[in-house]
């Protein structure tokens, strides 16, 4: 069945060909007829990538392990929702994961935009098939998921055919799934991230649209930020999925390490973040064209680039760059498109002239664009951090490490004028602030910022770190209660609606920016989780004998026991502790540690925790001895985590406000009815 | 099958804890000696170190031989009345930059540090300059804004200076 699967990629691949081509003839000749066979090779070459993918998974849940893939990241013990994560457990897979989500990501976009922006949709899908037809190109010239394993002459041979004298080798089980990759939030994690990763290239191909065309209005812009908004929040949920799983499984109180896979997936969202807001200046005041496409190119490349260095093996080592034909091919295609990007962008540079000019340095128009240039430094420095090991060994011949401290005290201080800059754009009105509306929009928030340091003082603070921090929360939140507030206040007093129903219908009519309020209120919250652990986290290490206690912050735990229990494919152990606080018991955690049978060598910790909305009680197995007459621990108290984890769903709320489509009428009648702030909401 | 594929997991088990036991050292903290230093006290050096064969692991979180070796030299320089500084320059000596997790501000390495700064300099410069380069425009009459009012946000041609709450109820009425 699996040659059903390679069969699958190749036509994939050979119909991706035919359809850019029929698409750019289609366009290029006007004709219809190309352009419609264009759009139908989208589809079926995405329904055989989805077939493929499909018969993938049926390799894993019946193990077949004649597939090489399934031999090496699968076992017959494994849970189900971990064979069917299998997928994107190993470089083929996870190449043939994503090229599944590009596909379906491909056929929903050209499907919703088959009636809309009609002259650049054959445009778009050369770039969708472009994107596509890469991905094939991979698994069948690089990492082929479909390769099984032979024996000829007593050696092991990985080959998709049958060599010449070749007997099938099926090993009676495989060697398991990476154990890290055992966990229910690395089945989610990697989806959002991947359905983000492959999001951007449906904003990306409109772009390029625009600038093949020359059609450089604002008609791209409107039709894709939906599409961008989308990814966006898939990245979002993908990054905070990944750090709640680095909070749970490594052990080390923290969710953020700033390592490369790590900074390759915040990479594309900063210039994504960037973008969500620059189309908001082009779109009202037809501005910062030439920008928009940069941090749109930007974004899609990073998208590319992040998971080449990663792939790649270059971050590793440079040396280790050629080993695979993946690196060399994505970086083949990351220059060539980059390439012809700008040379699109500076053909159409004359047509991409603004339309407006900065009126005043007091604007929200210099705010967002001083926020966007933010953005762009954080991904800058962040870039070279990531990279800068590689080019150290390449040039000095020394490998060195660039970690948390190298990212906090570079990036550390941008993200608190990038923080502060969240709080005073929307304060700012479009074009130019006067001295007394900046007053009037200033006051409260300022106020609150500087209300909340004695208030800080009073509950104990002592630490610079977290002045500054809840100063700059209670400032932009102060802006944003004023904003909804007033909203409120005027609606009331034009309509004479009950205060509940002014605010719905005020969030409901204005979706758009009060969305992206509640976005940025999800924004503070997660701050507040940084706040907390970065400044206020506790650690204690302890070795303690059955029955004895630690003492942290005002909790003490009392190991128990270590009970061993049997797991599907693990056996784990228990060292349950009593959490006592203020010397009354409040409950008991499970620090764990699973042993794959597998990979014993690679134990896991899974870490006993107590979550609160003031504070979590984490504690980590590290050790133990004579059967857990002794067990060593490491114990946290992370103030504020939970925090993180729920601005990520508000954040997420407030982008499904911001992109919910509204009842569009016929458009005159819109035009007629609804302002044009509104319109583009 | 079963029994043996519980005495194998037994066997593992073991395994592990014999590797577990020699990870935890000689014996419970609390009855260190006034001299020997706690794993708080090791660990707070740790923390200002990296294993130099992981990517991105703090010394006090990796379980690898070699930065649990690391640890016991921690400690008996701890031990012997040794300074963070001293101790963490020992590491540097013995394994290089990569220990510190940072790059030193020397030699090529600088740009590390440099980098950001200048981006910072030509990205904030670049804004400044388009403030005043558009700024010198504005004398000529501006082309009305495409999309005009935003939210409620954009002053129209004649209007007044701002009054938040006369253009709140403007575009409340015009959305009605």
């Amino acid at each position: 069945m699996t040659d059903l699967g390679y069969i699958a990629i190749i036509l994939a691949f050979l119909l991706s060909l035919y359809g850019i081509a029929a698409s750019a003839f289609g366009a290029l000749k006007n004709r219809p007829d190309f352009v419609g066979s264009g759009r139908n090779s989208v589809y079926v070459v995405s329904g055989l990538v989805i077939f493929a993918g499909l018969l993938m998974w049926r390799a894993l849940l019946t193990n077949e392990f004649h597939v090489e893939f399934v031999a090496s990241h699968s076992e017959r013990a494994l849970p189900t929702i971990f064979k069917i994560s299998a997928l994107w457990g190993g470089q083929a897979g996870s190449l043939l994961f994503w090229s599944m989500l590009a596909s379906l990501m491909a056929v929903v976009a050209t499907f919703s935009f088959r009636k809309q922006g009609s002259s650049l949709m054959p445009w778009v899908n050369v770039v969708l098939l472009v994107y596509v037809g890469f991905f094939m190109s991979l698994l069948l010239f690089a990492e082929n998921p479909f390769a099984r394993l032979w024996m000829v002459n007593g050696q092991q041979v990985i080959s998709v055919f049958q060599p010449t004298g070749a007997v099938a080798l099926i090993p009676p089980d495989g060697n398991g799934l990476n154990p890290q990759l055992q966990n229910y939030w690395m089945v989610l994690h990697p989806v959002a991230l991947y359905l983000g990763f492959v999001g951007m290239v449906v904003p990306f191909a409109f772009a390029v649209a625009a600038l093949v065309t020359g059609q450089l209005g604002n008609t791209w812009i409107k039709l894709i930020r939906r599409w961008t908004l989308v990814p966006w929040a898939f990245l979002t949920v993908g990054i905070l999925l990944g750090s709640q799983w680095a909070y749970l499984e490594l052990g080390w109180g923290g969710y953020w390490a700033w390592d490369p896979v790590e900074n390759a997936s915040f990479l594309p969202w900063l210039t994504a973040t960037a973008f969500v807001h620059s189309i908001m200046i082009q779109e009202r005041r037809g501005m910062l064209k030439v920008w928009n496409m940069v941090l749109i190119g930007l974004t899609f490349q990073l998208t590319m680039i992040g998971t080449f260095l990663t792939r790649s093996g270059v971050v590793q080592s440079v040396h280790s760059f050629a080993l695979s034909a993946v690196g060399p091919m994505f970086a083949a295609f990351i220059i060539i498109t980059s390439l012809a990007f700008i040379g699109l962008l500076i053909w159409r540079l004359p047509h991409l002239k603004s339309e407006n000019s900065l009126d005043s340095v007091m604007s929200r128009e210099t705010a967002f664009l001083t926020q966007n240039v933010i953005f762009v430094l954080i991904m800058a420095a962040t870039f070279l951090g990531t990279i800068f090991p590689s080019i150290s060994e390449l040039v000095m011949g020394d490998k060195i490490s660039l970690n948390a401290p190298y990212f906090m005290r570079v990036n550390g201080p941008i993200f608190v004028a990038l923080l502060v800059l969240m709080g005073a754009a929307p304060l700012l009105a479009w074009r130019r602030s006067g001295p007394e509306t900046l007053r009037r929009n200033f006051l409260a928030p300022i106020s609150a910022g500087l209300l909340s340091v004695p208030v800080m003082f009073l509950l104990g603070n002592r630490t610079m770190g977290g002045f500054v921090g809840v100063a700059i929360i209670a400032f932009v939140l102060a802006g944003i209660i004023q904003e909804y507030v007033r909203g409120v206040r005027a609606r009331r007093q034009s309509t004479g609606e009950p205060l509940p129903t002014a605010l719905v219908q005020l969030v409901r009519r204005n979706g758009r920016r009060y969305g992206g309020y509640i976005v940025h209120i999800g924004v503070l919250m997660v701050a507040l989780g940084i706040i907390g652990n970065e400044f206020y986290q506790s650690e204690v290490d302890a070795n303690l004998k059955r029955g004895e206690s630690v003492q942290i912050a005002n909790y003490t735990l009392t190991y128990e026991r270590l009970d061993m229990v049997d797991g599907p494919n693990f056996t784990e152990l228990i060292a349950p502790m009593t959490v006592a606080k203020n010397g009354r018991v409040v409950g008991e955690i499970l620090p764990k540690k699973h042993i794959y049978d597998k990979n014993p060598e690679q134990p896991m910790s899974e870490v006993g925790l107590r979550a609160g909305v003031v504070e979590d009680v984490y504690a980590v197995l590290a050790g133990w001895d004579n059967m857990g007459d002794t067990a060593s621990f490491k114990v946290f108290v992370n103030p504020l985590m939970s925090w993180m984890w729920v601005g990520g769903i508000v954040m997420m709320i407030g982008v499904l406000i911001s992109a919910w489509p509204r009842r569009v009428a016929t458009t005159a009648e819109a035009t007629r009815r609804v302002p044009e702030g509104a319109q583009t909401a | 099958m079963r029994r043996f594929a519980l005495i194998r997991k037994t066997l593992i088990v073991c395994a592990l804890v014999a590797v577990f036991a020699l990870a935890l050292g000689s014996g419970p903290a609390q009855i260190a000696s006034a001299q020997t230093p706690t794993p708080n006290q090791i660990n707070e050096v740790a923390r200002e170190l990296w294993c130099p064969l992981c990517n991105g692991v703090r010394l006090d979180n990796c379980d690898l031989q070699a930065c649990i070796q690391m640890r016991e030299v921690i400690s008996q320089k701890l031990e012997a009345g040794e300074s963070t500084d001293n101790i963490k320059a020992y590491f540097v000596q013995q394994y290089g930059d990569v220990v510190l997790g940072q790059p030193s501000t020397e030699g090529f390495n600088l740009i590390a540090w440099i980098f950001p700064i200048l981006a910072a300099v030509v990205g904030l410069g670049w804004v400044a300059y388009l403030v005043v380069t558009w700024r010198k425009k504005q004398a000529a009459p501006a082309v009305a804004a495409s999309g005009a009012p935003s939210g409620g946000q954009l002053r129209r041609p004649g209007e007044e200076p701002d009054d938040y709450m006369k253009r709140v109820e403007r575009e409340l009425r015009e959305t009605e």
